[in-house]
């Protein structure tokens, strides 16, 4: 079946998607999997061809992950058929799926920075024998990262990477284990506009071999780019399946979240107030002595938006734990409302009015096995009406969660509940709702909409304006241009620990935050 | 950690959708939290008991004959049950200390040496107390061991704080200069003259712990573990400083993000642990054995941990669980003696029972998890 069809499949360029000649490569039928009450994936049906990227959309909440772990083997399926390559999978684990000839990308990378890439490709690979090879491995590695475009130095330590290139070598990994289908869960979430035209050049180069990708990801412009078709999941089931060549931004939205979000975001103009945050020539260096942050000086006003852009690793999570207090700053001044914060606590600092998103949900804004009531106490645990003396009151912190609860629309049934149960939606609202909830200052927030559902990232941004316009002032860092565009009062960038001047939002030149992203410029 | 109270029927049905497993046995237990985790214990301990009839019944006795005696040994008398009791005391005391560091994710295995510590300094002030009156000289003994044992772990602490040496390393390695310590003490200045062995003179009537019955061995100790362990369930759950261990356990980077210093929480989670061994030890010296003896401490602070892990770090927990050990061991003497069943087979059960409680703690785990 696949010789005879090959020659036809090589064609397999949009829009001529002819559905009869491509042989399928991977066929889920009536997957479904409940967690007790909610049911993740009621009767999902997915189909991917040989040579084929297939765009994977759905809100967080929707069943993508689900979906995706059934197909690799993490979790089990109530009920449904998988077949790859025309042979049955079932109740395999991830390690059978790899040698059937699947590869999964997390997010989170699980490459050992202190190694090689040639060790980490190795590491864990049965094919690489018993006693290894690891020229031989590196020639290998050098052949298909050639193949497939991808630039790949076999003896960098990983540690030395930046995302992007480590994104590759997980792409080198997946393929030289053999993977005819490769999983690409949100591979462009943390990568600069040029590293993201790269990537869909990689995806574009293992189409033109014959792979074929998932492709999952909020951002609508991306997967109407790079996929041969789309499908939709809402509520666990699919709500929408559509080539690409009609496939339209508006309509996967509404497919998505069943409403339409094209409302544009509303901003009342307003003059800009006095400085609420100054930073003077604020300097940074890591533990090993290398630079961090570089003579960083900047305002924020009330009631306006400073957006930086860059992209992760260029200093931003140094310039927002050093400002929030959790990392000394070496030489510099920070100013909030005219007092000098810049040798004060953490603690000290919420107190005169600094609230901090940080990027990581994970583990630092939130704890995912305490309660929600707990997370919402998290930075305000020690202070009234939170505390009396030493003791904790409970009362007040149960009476604080039902309120912020109903306050930011958190979907849970009350305070007790473990903060890991919830979507990450729900779980940026707990964060939100502790942040905000305390009508601070100045609020920091770092890439607050990261992982979010266009819905969920709705909610952050409109909470976020809505703080803005009660006069609250708010440094924005993110990678993700379009929102540092649409939220920014003023826009910079932020590169290799140097801040370049903010320009109004009117006068910015997209092209050259772009390059200036990417370090070009 | 809090369970969310809808976990229970929610993951009922989802464990019926899916293959019967262990995880679903538990599940079905109880619907809360706490039924669920007793329920996970329970069976954990029977499991122990059914593997351990394998080695009983290779040495070709009854294992029923062999369980008889034992329970008849824990439970045959009311000074079986007392015996005990007293010996459930300092396993209570040191594992709620340690379950205080496992949920600040410390890992204090330092507990025999606290313990060494706290009984030798317990020791030295009841042999010096001259005429104090009696209720004070007991008190000051017991301060003086509980302070010793902190100062022991708060080594450890500072060890960690200011070189980075991890405190498993150091609290263990601890663990053998208190012991010496005390070996020193016993054949030097503390040591009693002509005994043949090393131990100390034994206390005046009036720096021994009063029992709470007269004719019976079982003294006040146990009460103040009881007390002791409130504390600590009300410190971790309704207190700032628990909150704090808390989060220093759930999250270093979350920890920090809220302001909360980990030098602080290590320092004052190892004086409390330390402390807490070291009042056993205290405790130990003054009630049990009326003098200091070389090698009183042996295996204490290992079944502090242990306890501490079948109470998966739970200080409520901890009672039940220290109180099977007590039993466990008080039984086992009269299991050899009755049976011919060795009494080390005692330490089968305890190994296998945290095994399997751990095997379940797992399984919840990756439960939770999805």
């Amino acid at each position: 079946m696949a010789t005879a069809a090959s020659d036809a499949a090589l064609d397999c360029k949009r829009p001529a998607l002819e559905e009869s000649v491509l042989p399928a490569l991977l066929e889920m039928r009536g997957i479904v999997k409940t967690y007790g009450a909610v049911c993740a994936n009621r009767s999902v049906d997915l189909d991917v061809r040989e040579g084929c990227v297939v765009g994977l959309l759905g809100e967080n909440g929707s069943g993508k992950s689900t979906l995706m772990k059934v197909l690799f083997g993490m979790i089990r399926p109530d009920s449904g058929r998988i077949l790859f390559q025309g042979r049955a999978l079932a109740g395999h684990s991830p390690r059978e799926a790899i040698a059937a000839g699947i590869g999964m990308i997390h997010q989170h990378f699980t490459l050992v920075e202190a190694m090689t890439v040639t060790e980490n490709v190795m590491l864990g690979w049965a094919a690489a024998g018993a006693v290894l090879k690891p020229a031989e491995i590196a020639a290998r590695i050098e052949a298909t990262s050639r193949t497939y475009g991808l630039a790949v130095d076999p003896h960098a330590i990983v540690a030395t990477l930046s995302f992007g290139l480590r994104q590759r070598v997980e792409i080198v990994k997946a393929i030289l284990r053999g993977a005819k289908l490769l999983i690409l869960d949100e591979p462009t979430s943390n990568l600069s506009p040029p590293e993201v035209a790269g990537l869909l050049g990689v995806i574009r180069r293992l189409r033109e071999e014959r792979h074929s990708v998932i492709f999952i990801s909020h951002k609508l412009a991306e997967v109407i780019e790079i996929c041969d078709e789309v499908v939709v999941l809402r509520d666990g089931a699919v709500s929408g399946r559509t080539p690409i060549a009609e496939a339209t931004r508006e309509g996967l939205a509404r497919m998505m979240v069943e409403r339409d979000l094209s409302a544009p975001v509303t901003r009342s103009a307003r003059a800009p107030g006095q400085a609420v945050l100054a930073v003077e020539g604020l300097t940074r260096r890591d533990a090993s002595g290398a630079t961090r942050l570089s003579e960083i000086g900047f305002t924020v006003q009330a009631g306006e938006i400073l957006a930086v852009a860059g992209v992760d690793g260029n200093g931003q999570a140094d310039l927002l734990d050093t400002l929030a207090g959790i990392l000394p700053a070496h030489s510099g001044r920070i100013l909030l409302d005219g007092r000098d914060i810049t040798r004060m606590s953490v603690r000290r600092r919420l107190a005169a009015g600094l609230a901090y998103i940080p990027i990581d949900r994970g583990g630092t804004s939130l704890v995912p096995g305490m309660t929600i009531a707990d997370n919402l106490a998290m930075r305000d645990f020690d202070r009234p009406p939170l505390a009396r003396g030493p003791l904790l009151d409970p009362g007040a912190m149960r009476a604080r969660a039902n309120e912020r609860i109903a306050a930011f629309d958190i979907r849970a049934p009350h305070g007790d509940v473990q903060a890991r149960t919830l979507s990450g939606g729900n779980q940026q609202k707990i964060v939100l709702a502790r942040e905000i909830g305390r009508k601070p200052r100045l609020l920091l927030a770092f890439q607050p909409t990261w992982g979010l559902d266009p819905g969920a990232a709705r909610f952050v941004i409109d909470q976020l304006l809505l703080l803005r316009d009660e006069g609250g002032a708010i440094l924005y860092v993110s990678a993700e241009l379009e929102e540092v565009l649409t939220l920014g009062d003023r826009i910079a960038v932020l590169s290799n620990g140097r801040l370049s001047s903010p320009e109004p939002r009117a006068e910015v030149d997209v092209t050259r935050i772009g390059l200036m992203m990417a370090g070009a410029a | 950690m809090k369970d969310p109270v809808a976990l229970g029927p929610i993951e009922l049905s989802a464990s019926e959708a899916g293959a019967p497993d262990a995880g679903a046995l538990f599940q079905r237990l109880g619907a809360h939290n706490g039924l669920r985790a007793t329920g996970r214990a329970v069976v954990a301990v029977l499991l122990a008991f059914a593997v351990t009839a394998i080695p009983i019944l290779i040495s070709g006795k009854s294992p029923i004959a062999a369980y008889w005696a034992l329970l008849h040994g824990a439970f045959g008398s009311f000074d079986h049950v007392a015996f005990a009791l007293n010996k459930s005391t300092p396993y209570i005391l040191t594992a709620v200390g340690v379950a205080l560091c496992f949920r600040a994710q410390i890992i204090n295995i330092g507990g025999e040496g606290q313990i060494a510590v706290g009984g030798l300094a317990a020791s030295w002030v009841a042999l010096n107390c001259g005429d104090l009156p009696s209720l004070l000289a007991i008190v000051l003994a017991l301060a003086a061991g509980a302070v010793a044992g902190a100062l022991w772990a708060g080594i450890a602490a500072v060890i960690r704080l200011t070189r980075g040496v991890h405190e498993v390393l150091s609290t263990l390695l601890l663990n053998f200069v208190g012991v010496l310590l005390v070996s020193e003490a016993l054949n030097g200045a503390m040591g009693e003259a002509g005994a043949g062995f090393p131990q100390s003179p034994m206390f005046d009537e009036a720096v021994r712990l009063p029992t709470l019955f007269s004719g019976y061995d079982l003294h006040v100790g146990l009460i103040i573990a009881l007390v002791v362990t409130g504390c600590a369930q009300f410190l971790l759950w309704r207190t700032r400083f628990g909150f704090q261990l808390r989060l220093l356990g759930g999250s270093r980077a979350a920890a920090a993000y809220a302001g909360v210093s980990f030098a602080g929480g290590v320092i004052g989670v190892m004086l409390l642990g330390g402390g807490l061994a070291g009042l056993a030890g205290g405790i130990e010296v003054l009630g049990v054995h009326y003098r200091l003896i070389e090698g009183f401490s042996l295996g204490f602070g290992f079944t502090g941990v242990a306890v501490a892990l079948l109470a998966a770090a739970n200080p409520l927990a901890v009672v039940p669980a220290g109180l099977f050990f007590g039993f466990l061991q008080a039984g086992a003497l009269a299991m050899q003696r009755e049976v011919g069943v060795p009494s080390s087979l005692v330490y089968v059960i305890q190994g296998f029972s945290i095994v399997f409680v751990l095997c379940a703690i797992g399984l919840d785990r990756r439960w939770q998890r999805v």
